[in-house]
Parts: structure tokens; C-alpha cells; sequence
């Protein structure tokens, strides 16, 4: 029996983006488009007065880093998605305190995940997304669902260093698409795109 | 060529120290930075610019500016440029469109010979007999003659159009004194504001004024440049305004793109377009050297032009007194200063290719190359009608006043009543407060509704009162059509070629309202789309009927306010395409990509035959992660399986698996698939890749409005679970080699059964024994961040099993071979469950099921098609899929052929149709139609497999 390929496989050297180019940065470094799918991801869904929608903590449209890195988002009503390490996805999913009507999924794999930050992010994002992202209407910390590039996404706004920053996630397949688009919409603010990587 | 160009001019905005070359017909040409196309070709001593459409008479400049309907020009491979308002490029490569042989001569004049025949209706009349002719000879005739340019769609080197959004809380639609200080007022209440002018630069009539104008401009300018709330927009167009104040903004000349459409959801809109000059009606009005007075103005005082040499004015208002001292200061000898508020008029204006005389209202004719007219104003109250508002004539001040809009639109500046800079400043200032205040208690209104919005942080704005000050409505006298003789002949409409004896002769033939006329004649549906021609119109047909114009009406305002290239509307092209973790590797290793929705699939590697053979031998893998699955999980998640699914699922235990299918409220099947039970209260659904989010809907449409007591969660992983069906006779030895935790042997993993398992190290996945092949087959879902590596391990691993990847292409020839139907093939819009070969599977004894009703009732049917397994009697022919199944001796349809495939397992051809149940019988003889024309024959088979109908290979 062959074994040239090692039955082994490492949960975190070998998970694999549907994301295959790289970061694309304005030449400014205004705005840059970048891959974070390689990050955990856990659904929580919990009827509200269980112990599950307590302990989250955040309502709908909110978010909140807990002290242990964990981002915590109110995706939905009594809908939460948890980001962390990756390699902590089985950890976030164990803490889910599931007493009564809770489910709590592991979509890590489910979920492509891009991060467009910079002080020009948001003028990326409204060439694709009909949002008001203005800071009152959708402040740091605000997480919200819209099309993106005619994608369904969850978004969240999740500032670096005070300056504008989206985590934007959308079903898995469309990932290689949605990044190529929010590349695309960069170009309009300096940035080049890799051979091979655009929308027409 | 002339040089026009004059002195240095206190406001123009030429930049003198840039020249820029360019060619118009071919011969080059020097313009400045700063300059129009017109203005450049102008200075240069052009008088013709354009033929117009129908009679092909010359055409100068009229307006000056982008609504001028003698402008239109092709600049290299784009069409229909407004050379009004484009600026001068250098290197440009211009020339007139619509002329042949060229713009001095063209063959087209002939027309104005016979201009008689070519009045109102003539298309309509003309060309309706002989019937054939219309296809064969008026449509490639007319073509010939159709306006619009050229587009050299081959050869275009323009990029894609742009498209963005914005969310202003103030959108001002015009840069002029009022619309500036409503700007700035509305910013400095805090308000987000963007300002759009459709000029490339700020301050409206206030360019080409005098020194206190253009005192006031600097200012104003700088505190709109100064106040970073304020976004301006130049050289861009606000095209409608629709319901909740959705704004639609065409800009030009942004570096992305030629043109980019603005999508804007609006707080306020503020409507300070200012006014339109409006010709005036008299014969010969269209002659190269008649312009308004803005025109003059613009030319001389934006961009150091001489527009003629002796000029005539004819003035009703205080902007046609002004044109007279700035021609004057440019050189041009006044040979008439004709007072309309006196009872000056002019009668006709002669001249072939410019003006030469002018004959007065009072019989004189005098020399002259250049007639200015100011004859009076229209406001443009496009916006205000797209918010629902009908504006009202004003006979004293001759021209519409809005009148009443919702609270969210507000009208400011000259479009609402005349006053010095400062009063339409004032009444701007005014307005831009009052905007804001309503936007923003509209934004805090929203910030405390919006669950992601930061809370306001004080109270909502108090109402503001409007107790703005109207502009006064300065008395003006009523100059639409001359008293001359021949007045008539004068045109109307100078985009469409339609002159006030067209409009009397329409009325005249019973096409007497203003909507009516507008069709018939097609007045004010050029380009210019009404702006110069839609009062004038009405004022022709007032007389013609001997009415009021306040009873005549006007046409309706519709979007856009200027036209719109369609690449703007299409924008950049968004198609959203679904890739699965292995779509790469397809790629890399030569599949041909199949478009299935919006998933890009391998259809086969080169040889689909072979790669099915393959799987009936040895084994195969295929990658069909696009089947849609849905994860369950809820105490009640049986009850929504009862619902949803024709069968039952009350006692499925845990590991095992059920086929089912849906069917819609009609009882027409709708989507089918697979579901296991992976836990006590934990389900994974599967159903077809194109009807995936279609039941997700449903399943949550049902959840959330029907059935919101069910405890059931509902999440789409169809993305995250590659999945991998490993199918043929050697695919458990295969599986052997890379499974752990999971006992394959046939007892303890029986067909349709599922586990959980770790396949090439990769944990969590979840192993099914099902398949559409026929085969002993597994279907493997991996997490799809570790799908590569279990792919290219089981290639790896079956290589000394035979193995092959095989595609789309290659599955439909095994389920066909083994008459499994695909929802949506086999199955059409009108398919009920009976029809799809059920059989057993449907349960009329459940208490509720979806279409449970119209089921019962398609169940005592005996008329309804049925799927049958057909095999055509010449086992070469393949017939199309689609084919009609047809009676023997006629052509009456009896069904049709629904799938079809050569197939390699048998080396005959295979298929399956719905037939009429007097055909279903198996052995029945079917004749079938073919494309060409030609019949055949086939058999209706016994079972809807036509390889293995026992089932022995797959429950091996």
C-alpha cells in the first residue's frame, strides 16, 4: 500500500484559505485588503434568558474582546459569532455553557474572512457596500450584515491603532471572489493588483 | 482660421500658460487648459459644429454649456461628448457626427427641400405600407439617418464605469449662490453635506458676472472649501430623486472611470439648480450665430472669446442688459439693443451657415453676425416633480414655481423667485439650516433604531419652523414666439428638428394636450430632453389653442435629468462566483470548468466516457461540495423534517439515513436530497447544489413566521464540508487504507448509514454510504481548510486501485445509467409528485406536510405524466435532451425526453422522458422527434435503471 502521503495532518500549518493572494495594500498605505480566513470561528445560537445569551453578553449589532482575546460578535438576534486563534476553535466551542435551546457550531471552515483597514477602508467599502458607515451610525465595535460586492457578509468594525478596520465574512466559496472585488474596488486609491487577480 | 481669443478677462478660468493641441475634422487646432471643446474651437474661429438630425441644417453654438443641443460631438471612439461642457484634452481627436459626407456638405440637406413632407407624424404616416417594405427598406434607410455618433466598440479603449455609495444628510443639486450657502449652512449645523454641480467649477451664474459676483464667489468658495463636512462633486449631474430620498448622482471626469453613478440615501435634498435660458421662437432661430445671452456671456467672460462681431440683442430681463456691456468690453459693435419690455422684437434672422441680417419687428433689417437673446427663464424643476411636485406658471414672471414637495426635499435660489446675490444667498443660507435640522432628526431618529449605531448622545433636534423669507417673483414679460411673419418656422426643438408649425399643425390634427403632442411630435424628447424646448412648447400650443398657459400644462419630468450612458448604469460587473476548496486543483489538473450557477465545477478531465467507466471499475472520486447542506439541530427538528418532506421521519435512529423530497405548496416537486441523523437532536440535511438556498429559506421562512415555537437551528455549511463522493466497486479498500474510527465493513456501515469519523488524519469528518452512481460508494465531508490534503490523499492512496477524478460531466452518465432524476431535469415547473416516480416514498397519512393537499389530489389522478426509463432502438442515437415524445402519425406531443447519454457501461445509448401514462407501460414503443425533423423509436423499460435496477452494486 502507498504511503507517500502522510496520514497525519496538522490542523494549523496545513489549513488552507480559500484566499490564495495576498495582502493588496494602496501604494500610500492608505488601505490595505488582507486574508484573516485562518482564524476560528464559532456559532453560537441561544434563546435569550439561557445561561449561553448571559454569559456572551453583547446584544445584536454589538461586539466586545474579552480578556482572554476572544472577540465576541451579536451577529443576529440571539445569534453570536466568537473569533479567536485558530487553533482555539475547539476551546471556544467547549465554553458555551449549552443548557436549554443552545447550539454552538464550529464554522471555521465555513467561513472566509477579510479584513480591509486603513484610513480609507471605508471609502473601499462604499464602491461595494450600501452602508452608512459613518462613525456614529456604525462605530468601532459594530457588527452588521449587508451585500457586499453581491455577497451576503457579516461585518464587523473592528478598529487597529485608531484607524478604520472591517472583518468581513462571507460563506467560504465566495471568499477568493469577495477578495478579489474588494482588491479591485483598492485600485481607485493607489493599490496594484497581483497578475491574475481581478473581476473582468 | 481666426483667432477670437480675447484679452485677459478678470474671471476667466483658461489656464493661458497651458496650450493644448487638438484636431476637430482632422485639422489641428490649439486650445487652452480650461477650455471647452466649443470655447477652444470657438477662439479658433468654428462657427458649425453640428448638422441638426432631420433637416440637417448647420448648428452652432446655442447655450454654451452642457444642455446646448448643437454640441454633441465624437471624441475619438466615444460618442455624443456635450462639447458645451468637456473639458479640452490635450491630443483630443474631435469631430462632428451624423454628417455625410462632412459637416460643409452634407447630402442630408435635401431634406430641407422637401421639409414640407417631413412635418408632424410623417414617420407615422410614412411608413406603415407597404407592410414587407418597413423590414427590407425603411428600417436600413433610417438607420443610416439615426443621430447618436458612432461607437467603435472593437477598438474602445474606455475602462470600466464606477459606481459608489454615499450617505450625506444633505445633498445640494447645484453649486451656485444659493446652493453654495446652503452647503456651507447646512455643514456648519453639523450636517454631512454633499454638494453637486453640474459645471466643473462652483458659483453658477455668478462665473461670468461682474466684479461684485465674482467678489461673492471667491467667498463663498472658500468657505465651502473651508468646512470639511462638505464633499463637492464637480462636473456631475444629481438624475433623479426617488422614493426615501434615493439620489442617484452622475459623475464625470473621475480619474476610475468616465463616468461613475452615485448612489446616495438622502437626509435632505436640496433642489438650487437655478434656471435655464430659454430660446426664443422665430424664423431663422437656429441659425450658427444666435445664442442666448448666457452663451455670449459665458464665452467672453469664461474663456476670453469673441463670439461675433456686430451683434443684435434682444432683452427682457437684466441678464440681457449685462450681455451688452460685456459684448461691448469684448469689441462686438451692438447694431441693434432691442428692449422685449418695450415691445422690440425680431421678426426673422437670415443667413446661410451664420447670421448675416436680421429683420426687426419694426420692418428694418440691419448687418450683423451674431444675435444674442434674453427672453427669459425656465426652471428646471425635474428633482421637485420626481418628488411628487407639479409646479405652477406664474404668467407675471413668466416662468413655473414650484409647489409642493415633502418635507424632505427644498427648493432654494432662482428656481423659487429672483433676488440680488445676497438674497439668494440669504434664502440659501436659510434652506441649508433648515435641511439640516430635518436631517438630523431623521440621523438621530436612525442612530437610536440602528442596534450597531452608537445611541444619540442628546435629545432629538427640536422642529424648526420654516420661516424662510420667499425670493421675490420679479415681474417679467411673456416672450415665447415672435410676432414675425414666418415666426413658425421657428424651432422649437433644435434636438429633435421640431419647429412651432409642427406643434400648431399637431394640434391642428386633434393632438391638442401637451402629452400627446409631445409623442406625436416627439418635442422635447431629445437630448436636451425639454430643458430649452418644454415651456416654449406649451406656449406654442397656449396660442395655437387659444388658451391660458396655466391651462395648458406641462409634460412630466421623469428620470434622469440627463441622459445616462448605460455602462454608467451597469457600472463595474459584480458577478459573484463560488469556489470550492478544490476548484485549484480542478484547474491545475485539466478540468473543464463548468458553470453551474454560480459554482464553478470540473465538468470532466478530458475523456468523461473513461472517467465513468473507471468508477464502474475501479473507483473514482468527484468533488460535489456544491450539494447544498444544512446543519439541524433542535428538539424539534423531526417535526420540521415531517413538514418539509413528502415521507416520514419519525423513526430514524441515530446513523442512519433517509432520502426525501419536497414539494412545494402546488405539489409540484421542488427540491430532494438526503439527511442523516448524526445525533439525538442533531440532523446534516442535503439538497440539491441550485435549490441550496432556496430550501434554507423556506426552512427559516417556516421556522420564523409559521412555526416560531419549534426549537430547531438552521445553519448553511455547505461551503465549509467539502464534499467527496469515492465511488466504485474498490472505494471501501480505498477507504480503508485512510478512515480511522469508523468500522466499514458492510455490517456495521450498511448502505444509506452515516458516521462521524478522521479520514487522512483529518478529523470531524463526517462519512456517508450513499451515492447517485449505482456504486458502492461513500460520500466524505471534510472540513474544507483540510480538503486538499484528503483529496490528494486518496489519490494518492488508490493508485494501485485505478483510481480517477472524474466530473460533472461523468456523474450525469451514472445516474443516468442508473435512473436516478435530477429536480430540475427530469422535473420541470409543473412536475407533481407523482409525476417524478415516487412511488411509495409520498405519505398522504401525515397529519401536515407542505402541499400536502394538492398531493391528495394528484394521487387520484390518472392523467398526470409519468418518468420512464427509455431506450432509443437504434442504440447509436442519442437523442437530444428535450426531444419530443410524439404520437406515431402525428406530431401531437406525448412527452418528451427529459435526459439522455451514450452509455459506456451497456455501449448504448440511454434515457429518460415523461411520457402520457397510456405510454408508461414497460415494452411500450414511444416514437420520438428528433431535431432535424427525423423519428425514432425507443422502449419504455421496466425499471428507471437501466444498470443494475437490483441495486447489487451498491449494497455490496
Amino acid at each position: 500500500m502507498p504511503t507517500s502521503i502522510p496520514r497525519g495532518c496538522d490542523r494549523m500549518s496545513d489549513f488552507k484559505s480559500p484566499i490564495t493572494a495576498g495582502t493588496v495594500t494602496a501604494a500610500d498605505g492608505s488601505v490595505a485588503v488582507a486574508d484573516e480566513t485562518a482564524t476560528a470561528k464559532v456559532v453560537v445560537r441561544a434563546a435569550a434568558g439561557t445561561a449561553a445569551a448571559t454569559d456572551l453578553g453583547v446584544g445584536f449589532g454589538e461586539s466586545r474582546l474579552r480578556a482572554d482575546g476572544t472577540l465576541v460578535c451579536g451577529t443576529r438576534p440571539e445569534e453570536w459569532t466568537l473569533f479567536a486563534g485558530l487553533e482555539r476553535a475547539g476551546e471556544l466551542a467547549a465554553s458555551i455553557d449549552t443548557t436549554g435551546f443552545v447550539s454552538v457550531l464550529d464554522i471555521t471552515h465555513g467561513r472566509a474572512m477579510i479584513r480591509v483597514s486603513g484610513p480609507k477602508a471605508a471609502k473601499v467599502l462604499e464602491k461595494v457596500c450600501n452602508v452608512d458607515l459613518s462613525d456614529d451610525m456604525t462605530p468601532d465595535g459594530a457588527v452588521f450584515s449587508a451585500s457586499v460586492a453581491k455577497v451576503t457578509c457579516d461585518l464587523l468594525r473592528s478598529d487597529r491603532d485608531g484607524e478604520p478596520s472591517y472583518l468581513i465574512s462571507c460563506e467560504r466559496s465566495f471568499g477568493g471572489y469577495l477578495h478579489a472585488a474588494l482588491a479591485d474596488a483598492c485600485t481607485e486609491f493607489g493599490a496594484t493588483l497581483p497578475a491574475g487577480l481581478g473581476i473582468h | 482660421m481666426s483667432n477670437l481669443r480675447l484679452p485677459e478677462r478678470p474671471g476667466e478660468v483658461i489656464d493661458r500658460g497651458t496650450p493644448l493641441s487638438f484636431t476637430w475634422n482632422g485639422k489641428s487646432f490649439t486650445g487652452h487648459r480650461g477650455d471647452t471643446i466649443a470655447s477652444a474651437l470657438t477662439a479658433n474661429g468654428v462657427e458649425v459644429f453640428a448638422r441638426s438630425m432631420k433637416y440637417k441644417r448647420k448648428r452652432g453654438i446655442m447655450t454654451a454649456d452642457h444642455w446646448d443641443p448643437n454640441l454633441f460631438v465624437q471624441v475619438g471612439d466615444e460618442p455624443n461628448v456635450r462639447a458645451g461642457s468637456r473639458r479640452l484634452e490635450a491630443g483630443m481627436q474631435v469631430s462632428a457626427q451624423n454628417v455625410w459626407p462632412n459637416l460643409n456638405f452634407d447630402v442630408g440637406t435635401a431634406n430641407q427641400v422637401v421639409g414640407r413632407f417631413l412635418s408632424s407624424g410623417f414617420y407615422y404616416k410614412t411608413f406603415m405600407r407597404p407592410k414587407w417594405f418597413w423590414h427590407n427598406v425603411y428600417q436600413r434607410v433610417l438607420r443610416k439617418f439615426a443621430p447618436g455618433g458612432r461607437i467603435h466598440w472593437e477598438t474602445s479603449t474606455h475602462g470600466a464605469y464606477d459606481k459608489r455609495y454615499a450617505h450625506p444628510d444633505v445633498l445640494v443639486a447645484g453649486g451656485g449662490p444659493a446652493g453654495m450657502a446652503a452647503a456651507v449652512s447646512a455643514a456648519e449645523a453639523d450636517a454631512k453635506v454633499m454638494l453637486v454641480e453640474h459645471e466643473p467649477e462652483l458659483g453658477g451664474h455668478l462665473r461670468w458676472g461682474d466684479a461684485d459676483d465674482l467678489a461673492a464667489l471667491a467667498e463663498l468658495r472658500s468657505a465651502v472649501d473651508a468646512h470639511p463636512n462638505i464633499e463637492v462633486l464637480l462636473d456631475s449631474t444629481v438624475t433623479g430623486r426617488y422614493d426615501h430620498n434615493w439620489v442617484a448622482v452622475m459623475q464625470r471626469s473621475h480619474d476610475i472611470a468616465p463616468e461613475r453613478l452615485v448612489k446616495a440615501r438622502v437626509g435632505s435634498l436640496v433642489v438650487a439648480p437655478g434656471l435655464i435660458e430659454r430660446p426664443y421662437v422665430f424664423s431663422g432661430n437656429d441659425t450658427p450665430g444666435v445664442m442666448l445671452s448666457g452663451a455670449a456671456r459665458r464665452l467672453i467672460n469664461l474663456w476670453a472669446v469673441k463670439p461675433g462681431s456686430k451683434a443684435v440683442v434682444l432683452s427682457a430681463n437684466p441678464e440681457g442688459d449685462a450681455v451688452i456691456a460685456d459684448l461691448e468690453a469684448a469689441g462686438v459693435e451692438i447694431v441693434a439693443a432691442l428692449d422685449a419690455r418695450a415691445g422690440d422684437d425680431i421678426a426673422e434672422v437670415k443667413g446661410s451657415g451664420r447670421v448675416s441680417k436680421v429683420v426687426l419687428g419694426d420692418g428694418r433689417t440691419v448687418d450683423a453676425d451674431l444675435v444674442v437673446t434674453a427672453t427669459g427663464w425656465t426652471a428646471p424643476t425635474s428633482l421637485l416633480n420626481m418628488a411628487g411636485d407639479r409646479p405652477v406658471y406664474d404668467p407675471s414672471a413668466a416662468r413655473y414655481f414650484p409647489n409642493q414637495v415633502p418635507d424632505n426635499v427644498l427648493a432654494t435660489g432662482g428656481i423659487t423667485g429672483n433676488g440680488s446675490t445676497a438674497e439668494l444667498a440669504a434664502h440659501g443660507t436659510a434652506t441649508g439650516t433648515l435641511a439640516a435640522n430635518r436631517a438630523l432628526r431623521l440621523r438621530h431618529a436612525r442612530r437610536a433604531a440602528a442596534s450597531r449605531a452608537r445611541s444619540p448622545e442628546g435629545p432629538r433636534p427640536e422642529v424648526l419652523e420654516d420661516t424662510r423669507t420667499p425670493l421675490a417673483r420679479v415681474p417679467h414679460p411673456e416672450c415665447y414666439l415672435s410676432s414675425g411673419a414666418n415666426a413658425k418656422k421657428g424651432m422649437v426643438d433644435y434636438s429633435e428638428d421640431v419647429a412651432a408649425k409642427d406643434l400648431v399643425q399637431a394640434a391642428g390634427e386633434g393632438f391638442d394636450s401637451i402629452e400627446l403632442m409631445k409623442r406625436y411630435t416627439t418635442v422635447t424628447m431629445g437630448p436636451t430632453q425639454g430643458k430649452l424646448e418644454t415651456v416654449n412648447a406649451a406656449a406654442v400650443l397656449a396660442k395655437a389653442r387659444q388658451m391660458e398657459m396655466v391651462d395648458i400644462g406641462t409634460t412630466v419630468w421623469r428620470p434622469p435629468y440627463a441622459p445616462i450612458s448605460l455602462g454608467a448604469l451597469a457600472g463595474r460587473i459584480f458577478e459573484p462566483v463560488r469556489r470550492s476548496a478544490l476548484q485549484d486543483w480542478h484547474d491545475a489538473h485539466g478540468a473543464a470548468p463548468l458553470l453551474a450557477g454560480q459554482w464553478v465545477r470540473p465538468d470532466h478531465y478530458g475523456d468523461p466516457m473513461g472517467e465513468a467507466l473507471n468508477v464502474r471499475e475501479n473507483v473514482g472520486i468527484i468533488d460535489v461540495t456544491p450539494l447544498g447542506k444544512l446543519d439541524l439541530r433542535g428538539p424539534d427538528v423531526t417535526k420540521l423534517l415531517e413538514l418539509v418532506y413528502v415521507n416520514k421521519w419519525q423513526k430514524l435512529d441515530i446513523g442512519r439515513v433517509r432520502y426525501g423530497t419536497m414539494v412545494a405548496e402546488d405539489g409540484v416537486v421542488s427540491d430532494d436530497g438526503v439527511t442523516g441523523r448524526l445525533g439525538e437532536d442533531h440532523y446534516l440535511m442535503t439538497t440539491t447544489s441550485s435549490g441550496a438556498g432556496a430550501v434554507w429559506e423556506m426552512l427559516e421562512d417556516y421556522l420564523q413566521t409559521y412555526r416560531p415555537e419549534w426549537d430547531v437551528h438552521v445553519t448553511a455549511v455547505t461551503g465549509g464540508l467539502t464534499s467527496i463522493n469515492v465511488a466504485g466497486p474498490k472505494s471501501r479498500e480505498l477507504l480503508l487504507r485512510l478512515v480511522d474510527g469508523v468500522d466499514l465493513s458492510p455490517e456495521a456501515f450498511p448502505y444509506f448509514n452515516v458516521r462521524r469519523g478522521t479520514v487522512a488524519g483529518v478529523e470531524d469528518c463526517i462519512i456517508w454510504r450513499i451515492g447517485f452512481t449505482g456504486e458502492l460508494s461513500y460520500e466524505v465531508h471534510v472540513p474544507s481548510g483540510h480538503a486538499l490534503h484528503v483529496w490528494e490523499a486518496l489519490l494518492a492512496n488508490g493508485e494501485d486501485l485505478g483510481i480517477k477524478p472524474f466530473g460533472v460531466e461523468s456523474q450525469r452518465i451514472l445516474r443516468l445509467e442508473k435512473g436516478h432524476y435530477i429536480v430540475g431535469q427530469d422535473t420541470d415547473g409543473l412536475t407533481k409528485a407523482p409525476s417524478a416516480g415516487l412511488g411509495g416514498l409520498v405519505k398522504l397519512d401525515k397529519p401536515d406536510t407542505l402541499g400536502l393537499p394538492e398531493l391528495k389530489a394528484a394521487y387520484e389522478r390518472t392523467d398526470l405524466p409519468v418518468l420512464v426509463a427509455v431506450q432509443p432502438d437504434d442504440p447509436q442515437l442519442v437523442p437530444t435532451e428535450a426531444d419530443q415524445i410524439v404520437d406515431g402519425d402525428s406530431n401531437r406531443i406525448l412527452g418528451r425526453i427529459t435526459s439522455s447519454r451514450m452509455s459506456p457501461t451497456l455501449g448504448r445509448s440511454v434515457c429518460l422522458g415523461q411520457v402520457d401514462p397510456s405510454l408508461a407501460a414497460a415494452g411500450t414503443s414511444v416514437t420520438i422527434l428528433l431535431v432535424d425533423g427525423r423519428r425514432t423509436t425507443g422502449t419504455v423499460q421496466e425499471h428507471h435503471a437501466h444498470v443494475d435496477p437490483e441495486g447489487v452494486r451498491q449494497n455490496v
